[in-house]
């Protein structure tokens, strides 16, 4: 028993850990590292970022890009995973796995499996709940798969957004300045 | 002798072919942000043989992209991942040559006075008087063409805070930034492609490499070595940027080595190499100016896409007895709008994001306690941080403040940048969604592009890293220059005082050892 205890006390401190690691993910890299076998997502990440992308953006009825028209997941994968530290790829693994349980408490079953009624209301309790771990999950697993969707530019033109402007706007460049006098 | 050719003399990983590398200097600069560049330029001035080891890649501006997410997978620490052990508090930084001068507001103030009267008092810099480092700000404020903005150099978020300013009777700041000629894009946070930003990148880095610096990209310090109680050159890894895989070991064998790797990696650099540190205070009393953006929701179009990145601020409340608190206004691109606020998951989120160009934010930034640590752990870097409680109730009380300023200029309802959706739909509801407010762990959307005070400087060798004039107290010939000086946060971007800071010691260096 105090094995265990100590044994849930390390989970839980790792589980922090994890989640805070994931809340804190980078922005996508455009630039990105070489995707290598432990980088790359296996079939339940795929399946969590799959699910999270459809509750996430239910685009139908609005005049968003429907995000299974685009690369949204090869996008997580190929320009994020890729270049993240090894010891903050591990812990990825271990949140997702640890959010995709969780749904089972309140929902009776995995993340993946929920409704996207369920799903949606999951990922709300857990944003708004007392557990410092389960508000990052959420938070960073969320913030994780949209912007994956925004930084790809094709996402931008129903917003009005008209991206970068140098070239478009034909402003030249100042170069260097040059070196005081004194 | 300069040679005015004005162009960076730099090397970066695909350059280099051997396996090691051995190189004399004069001096070795770590790093090439505002700390770096600036010792870099100033001492290569006197004749002296420089060399510039930058950890991050070089990026010629040419290449940004002006799209926050290229720009932080290139330019910035950890791809934009940087934060503290919550995850809580994202701290930017540059990494790359430049630093973080690339990728900042170009926002500028000088130390207030309010500090420098402080850290004589309670840190014993006598030496940084009001007036002495008037002169300072004078020279840098004039190399980097700091100026007042322009009436034109605003955004049209800003114009209508502005409105909201003015139906309040609150007095408006008229920003200072190191811009010349701003071509408004607002991709200040993605580094200026035009190069209008008066960074390191196209003033104080081409201007040491003139009087013969060499800059090597690429580059990571990995410990400084010592003799005889003072520095004496440094070990660095040069590394592929795109495998991570080291290159090359370089050794660079130099009397006076100057550290200026930024609040975060000078003090992990000075704890792998074991020194500077008697006073067990490397890596203590860090700080970071958290802030968090309110988004305002308008009924009508703004389109807040373009101009200056940041044009206003209200200082009103700024220094610790006043709040602690400063306002800023800033443009942001779609995809740190897509998570800066939380309108709850699905049909909500669509909803928000499809109305992205009715929208603008507001920062509230706080004056903070030195209360966090930087420290290397079992071969991992990490920022021990947490928002303190005073520190809190500065935040809620320039959060109200805000909103009270984004009602006024026409807003329609907020949302705040929390875990959960939380919304404040008019001004009678300001006072009662904010003070239910909690100082709790990833809760909010914190971000920091300051970090300060890990290696402070004071007289006192017991309590501080450095003395006043930016030298270790412990090793001799080892100077400090960057963020990491400051003995507590100062509430303002801190650019400028790092600028007029590594003026100061740059003349410090060469009082000590060229005269």
């Amino acid at each position: 028993m105090k094995d265990l205890m100590i044994s849930r006390r390390h989970f839980i401190k790792k589980t922090a850990m994890i989640a805070a690691a994931i809340t804190a993910l980078p922005v996508v890299n455009a630039v990105a590292g070489v995707l290598t076998d432990e980088s790359r997502m296996d079939d339940l990440e795929r399946a969590v970022f799959a699910k999270m992308l459809k509750i996430a953006l239910p685009t139908e009825g609005s005049t968003l890009i429907d995000p299974a028209t685009l690369p949204v997941l090869p996008t997580i994968e190929g320009a994020l995973l890729a270049g993240m530290e090894p010891h903050i790829r591990q812990g990825l693994r271990g949140g997702i796995n640890y959010f995709n349980e969780g749904a089972i408490k309140a929902f009776g079953d995995r993340f993946v499996n929920l409704s996207d009624v369920d799903a949606v209301r999951f990922v709300d309790q857990w944003s708004a709940s007392a557990a410092p771990p389960e508000r990052a999950l959420s938070m960073g697993l969320k913030k994780l798969t949209v912007l994956a969707y925004w930084a790809i530019p094709n996402t931008w033109g129903p917003l009005g957004y008209d991206g970068p402007v140098s070239d478009k706007w034909n402003l030249p460049s100042l170069g260097n300045t040059p070196e005081p006098k004194i | 002798m300069s040679t005015q050719n004005n162009k960076l003399n730099i090397k970066t990983a695909k350059d280099i072919q051997d396996a090691s590398l051995i190189i004399d200097a004069d001096v070795v600069v770590i790093g090439s942000g505002a700390g770096g560049a600036i010792n870099a330029y100033e001492l290569a001035k006197q004749g002296k043989k420089v060399v510039v080891l930058e950890a991050g890649p070089y990026v010629p501006s040419s290449e940004f992209k002006e799209m926050m997410a290229v720009a932080m997978g290139s330019l910035y620490q950890d791809e934009g991942g940087q934060s503290n052990t919550h995850g809580d508090v994202t701290v930017l930084q540059g990494a790359c040559v430049g630093g973080s001068t690339v990728v900042n507001a170009a926002l500028c103030f000088r130390t207030p006075d309010y500090f420098l009267n402080l850290w004589k008092a309670e840190h014993g810099l006598v030496n940084l008087t009001p007036e002495l480092m008037s002169g300072y700000f004078d020279k840098v404020e004039k190399n980097l063409s700091i100026e007042p903005n322009a009436k034109h150099e605003t955004s049209i978020g800003a114009n209508l805070i502005l409105n909201g300013l003015n139906k309040l009777a609150i007095e408006p700041g008229v920003a200072k930034r190191n811009i010349r000629d701003c071509a408004m894009s607002g991709f200040c946070f993605s580094g200026c492609k035009t190069d209008r930003k008066q960074s390191m990148l196209v003033t104080y880095l081409p201007w040491a490499c003139n009087h013969g610096a060499e800059i090597y990209a690429d580059t990571r310090v990995i410990r400084i070595n010592t003799a005889n109680g003072q520095a004496s050159g440094v070990q660095a890894e040069v590394v592929d940027p795109k495998t991570k895989v080291v290159k090359a070991q370089v050794t660079v064998n130099a009397p006076i080595v100057v550290l200026a790797a930024g609040p975060i990696q000078s003090p992990i650099i000075l704890q792998k190499s074991g020194i500077a540190n008697s006073s067990g205070q490397v890596g203590k009393n860090f700080a970071c100016h958290p802030s968090l953006s309110v988004t305002a929701m308008f009924d009508k179009e703004v389109n807040d896409f373009h101009g200056a990145t940041h044009s206003l601020y209200v200082d009103t409340h700024t220094l610790p007895e006043e709040g602690g608190y400063i306002l800023l206004n800033a443009v942001q691109e779609p995809v740190e709008a897509s998570f800066q606020a939380e309108p709850g998951t699905g049909k909500n989120y669509v909803a928000y994001m499809e109305k992205y160009r009715n929208s603008i934010r507001l920062i509230t930034l706080v004056h903070d306690e030195n209360v966090g640590e930087v420290r290397f752990k079992d071969g991992v870097k990490e920022i021990l941080y947490e928002v303190d409680d005073h520190d809190f109730e500065a935040m809620k009380a320039g959060l109200k403040f805000n909103a009270r300023i984004l009602f006024a200029s026409g807003a329609s309802f907020l949302y705040l940048p929390t875990s959960d959706r939380t919304v404040i739909n008019s001004v009678d509801e300001i006072d009662s969604v904010i003070d239910q407010l909690k100082n709790e762990p990833a809760r909010y959307r914190y971000t920091s592009f300051h970090p300060q005070g890990t290696c402070r400087m004071g007289a006192d060798p017991a309590n501080s890293v450095v003395n006043p004039y930016g030298e270790s107290h412990d090793v001799k010939k080892l100077y400090i220059s960057d963020a990491s000086l400051l003995p507590t946060s100062i509430g303002y971007n801190p650019s400028e005082t790092v600028y007029a800071l590594s003026s100061y010691i740059a003349d410090e260096i060469i009082k000590a050892n060229f005269s």
